[in-house]
């Protein structure tokens, strides 16, 4: 089926322009024309207009910068939020389920969302493009400049637009998938301060994007586009960003397409399965790690660069991974975890006999996978030199094991014990575990209390190195994996009493 | 004997501390229509929803012209139509575009000509262009039903239709239904209001609790039945007719005038001979009838409680 045959595309392609679209697509044409009289003005009379830029290629980039940036915000923003909140809005109604009972195959519905929902987006978004176009002819800018900007665009559209089917499909409330990409977005200031070395530039084009602004006589001049200038490298084997950003987005595409696919096909499916929670955690960690392996290149921690000019990037870089790899973790751990529920109605259906099959459908044993990849993954900064390093290495982790461990157990034990109470004590253990050793901290001025939070070990492993610390900040993981054992236990027992309930039921 | 187009097994849902339906199995053939009665939380929505595919069952099988649902849901897609108790409409389409949707997704030969004959069908041809927010609650239901009718199913699941429903439109719907039944359609139709189904319903499953309390043709549930309430009316003698009836073995005498209504134990058989035995002794009987219909006998004996 043609996209144009398909009939939820065509009826959000309806609701849109029954809408409206040509107050916004003038909306559009107004900013874009805007920036192109600047542009024009400068052409006239650049002394008057503008005395500040040299060239008009570079009032060209200015003018065209603003162009994608708005760009940027309409079709990644607003697709994603109008696709999430079309969905879930849709869910509730009803018009979900009555469309997943047509004969109309789960690859064209999911088609139909991803496409249809955010067109008045798009139309906009065209417009922009096309006042771009003419900016960058008028500069006399490279047509290539203006081709590599919207193919990271719209290709950054279309992932974005993929991931809000997940998102709108796993959401109570409409508004909660804007919050995922408004986090996401929020974290962007962050990375702006590693740009080649952070994933976050990748996954939405910043570096390739503004790589593409940068040319040799901003790099004479020392400025700020420094950091931005040159192709990332990927284990040490540079890479242009353009494709590195798009295959990224593919790979990541390619596995939400089968999750949303998949969910549509049976909602009652996990929107990510283990292997694929395993495959994308592996793929983000390793790239990650590949982009940052230029620094010490396997030889942690004696810098392979030039120190002074990336002292701030070996302090805070490799500790702010560290947190990032605990969280993108944990919200794996949280998205493959089974629900009660379904493991109970699974036991009616087939009576499950031994713990192992719950083990094996648990989180747990999803903790256990992703720390040994970690492990594994973390190896590669420290391969060359670990007989110096391998106690920073070992806490670092057993830090990631230890955390994933503790919050796989506490996520299970709380679904189990408190049922629907269950977000606001993991959220109460978190903040105990995690954050309260730093408030205790801060009230009695001692930074021992710190170290004891979960997030701790590894980050001050990374950034302090070895010494008498690294030997108390063992014993702190170690403790940690003796809070892992006393949940298991807990977690275990309630397990079991469900497992007999449901033998009970049964009978 | 006709072949049973939908068989429903051992059907069991369950929910978070409840068993949604539990061993529920029903078979229905072409040409039923049966009511699914039974109060609210009976199960009556959830079994639709497990019938359709949008419910996961724990346990049981769903068979529609002998394929199995869980085997080949989207061979079934096509066989069945769910008109769910809300009505999901796209609010800023026009009645023909929302069937055109929907026309399109079963991807229907001639579509502009069924989408035509839905609306027919449902009293809607002259509001083919009005706005779905503009049409009331009872036409929503009747534009639902007529999506649900496009790609001509041969089962049909029709949960609380008549619910929102004026008289006049209740009417309407019973119309529909007959029409449907002499198409030789096969309908489960669910409602808790016993009134909405009598008349047209050829076997009733009545549920409680999830479980399956009664099922069968009217008749031959009329016919199992071990007591019925009956209307007697006479000319005259009153007093001699209440006392036969008191040596009789019936229950819940009402007085009234000139009749009375009273619960027989007992078969057909007995029934007649009461009705012989007051002729004989000189009653002039004026009217002899079940009180109340025959669904409501028929729920009131399954022992089933809280309807409406």
């Amino acid at each position: 089926m043609k996209l144009n045959e398909n009939p939820i595309f065509l009826t959000q392609k309806r609701l849109v322009h029954r809408g409206g679209v040509l107050a916004a697509i003038l909306i559009s044409a107004i900013v874009g024309l805007s920036l192109l009289s600047g542009l024009v003005a400068y052409r006239v009379n650049a002394s008057y207009y503008f005395p500040d830029f040299e060239t008009a290629q570079q009032a060209g980039k200015t003018f065209y910068g603003f162009t994608i940036g708005v760009e940027i915000v309409l079709l990644v923003l607003g697709g994603f939020s109008r696709i999430s909140r079309t969905l879930a809005e849709e869910r509730k109604a009803g018009l979900y389920d009555s469309n997943r009972l047509t004969p109309l195959k789960p690859t064209q519905i999911v088609a139909g969302y991803w496409l249809g929902p955010a067109l008045r987006e798009f139309y906009m978004a065209l417009v922009l493009a096309g006042t771009g176009l003419l900016i960058v002819l008028l500069a006399g800018l490279p047509l290539t400049f203006w081709l590599g900007s919207q193919l990271l665009i719209f290709g950054s559209a279309l992932f974005f637009g993929l991931l809000a089917i997940p998102a709108g499909l796993g959401v109570q409330r409409p508004q909660i998938g804007v919050l995922i990409v408004l986090i996401f977005f929020l974290i962007q200031p962050f990375s702006f301060s590693f740009p080649r070395f952070v994933l976050t530039n990748f996954l939405l084009p910043s570096y390739a994007i503004v790589n593409l602004f940068t040319d040799a006589k901003d790099l004479s001049r020392g400025n700020s586009y420094q950091d931005w200038a040159g192709w990332p490298s990927l284990f040490g084997l540079p890479i242009p960003p353009i494709l590195l950003s798009l295959c990224l987005q593919l790979i990541l595409g390619f596995l939400l397409w089968r999750g949303a696919t998949r969910k549509t096909a049976n909602p009652f499916q996990p929107l990510i399965l283990r292997r694929e929670a395993v495959v994308i955690f592996g793929i983000l960690l390793l790239v990650q790690h590949g982009l940052i392996w230029s620094l010490w290149r396997g030889n942690f921690p004696v810098p392979a660069i030039n120190g002074e000019k990336y002292f701030y990037v070996v302090d805070t870089l490799f500790p702010a991974i560290q947190c990032g790899t605990i969280l993108v973790a944990c919200i794996f751990l949280a998205a493959a975890s089974p629900q009660p529920e379904t493991v109970r109605v699974t036991a009616l259906r087939r009576p499950i006999k031994s713990f192992g099959e719950i083990f094996s459908r648990s989180a747990v044993s999803l903790a256990l996978t992703l720390g040994a990849i970690s492990a594994g993954v973390l190896l590669l900064q420290f391969a060359r030199g670990f007989t110096n390093s391998w106690e920073v290495y070992l806490v670092t982790a057993g830090n990631l094991l230890s955390t994933f461990l503790i919050f796989a157990l506490l996520l299970e034990y709380c679904r189990l014990r408190h049922k629907k109470r269950a977000v606001g004590f993991i959220v109460l253990w978190l903040f105990v575990l995690c954050f309260l050793p730093f408030i205790l901290a801060g009230v009695f001025y001692s930074s021992a209390f710190a170290k004891l939070s979960l997030l701790a070990p590894g980050v001050a492993a990374l950034s302090m190195g070895n010494g008498e610390t690294i030997h108390y900040l063992a014993g702190i993981v170690f403790a940690h994996f003796g809070i892992a054992v006393l949940l298991w236990i807990v977690w275990r027992r309630e397990w079991r009493q469900l497992l007999a309930k449901a033998t009970a039921s049964q009978n | 004997m006709t072949q049973p187009v939908l068989v429903i097994e051992h059907l069991r849902v369950d929910f978070p501390e409840i068993v949604a339906v539990n061993d529920l199995s029903l078979t229905i053939e072409s040409g039923d229509i049966c009511g699914l009665i039974g109060p609210n939380g009976a199960g009556k929505t959830t079994t639709m929803r497990a019938v359709s595919g949008l419910q996961e069952c724990t346990r049981g099988q769903v068979r529609i012209n002998g394929h199995d649902l869980a085997k080949e849901p989207e061979k079934l897609k096509r066989q069945l139509g769910f008109m769910p108790d809300f009505c999901p409409t796209y609010d800023q389409l026009t009645a023909t575009e929302f069937l055109d949707h929907f026309a399109r997704a079963h991807q229907l030969s001639q579509k502009e000509k069924r989408i035509q004959e839905c609306l027919e069908l449902t009293w809607l041809s002259d509001k083919s262009g009005a706005l779905c927010q503009e049409l009331s609650r009872g036409m929503k239901q009747r534009l639902v039903l007529a999506k649900t009718l496009l790609p001509d199913p041969k089962v049909l699941l029709l949960d609380e239709p008549a619910s929102g429903l004026d008289p006049l439109g209740r009417i309407e719907l019973r119309k529909i239904l007959l029409q449907l039944h002499d198409a030789g359609k096969a309908v489960l139709i669910s409602s808790h209001i016993l009134s909405e189904l009598s008349g047209f319903c050829n076997k009733a499953a009545i549920m409680e609790r999830g479980k399956l309390v009664m099922f069968g043709g009217i008749a031959e549930l009329g016919q199992k039945m071990t007591s019925r309430k009956i209307s007697l009316k006479w000319r005259a003698d009153g007093e001699k007719a209440l006392e036969i009836l008191k040596a009789a073995d019936v229950m819940n005498i009402e007085a009234q005038p000139s009749g009375a209504t009273f619960q027989f134990k007992g078969g057909t058989e007995g029934l007649d001979e009461l009705l012989k035995s007051l002729v004989l002794q000189g009653i002039r009987v004026s009217e002899w009838r079940g009180a109340g219909d025959d669904l409501e006998q028929i729920f009131l004996e399954s022992g089933a409680k809280e309807l409406m």
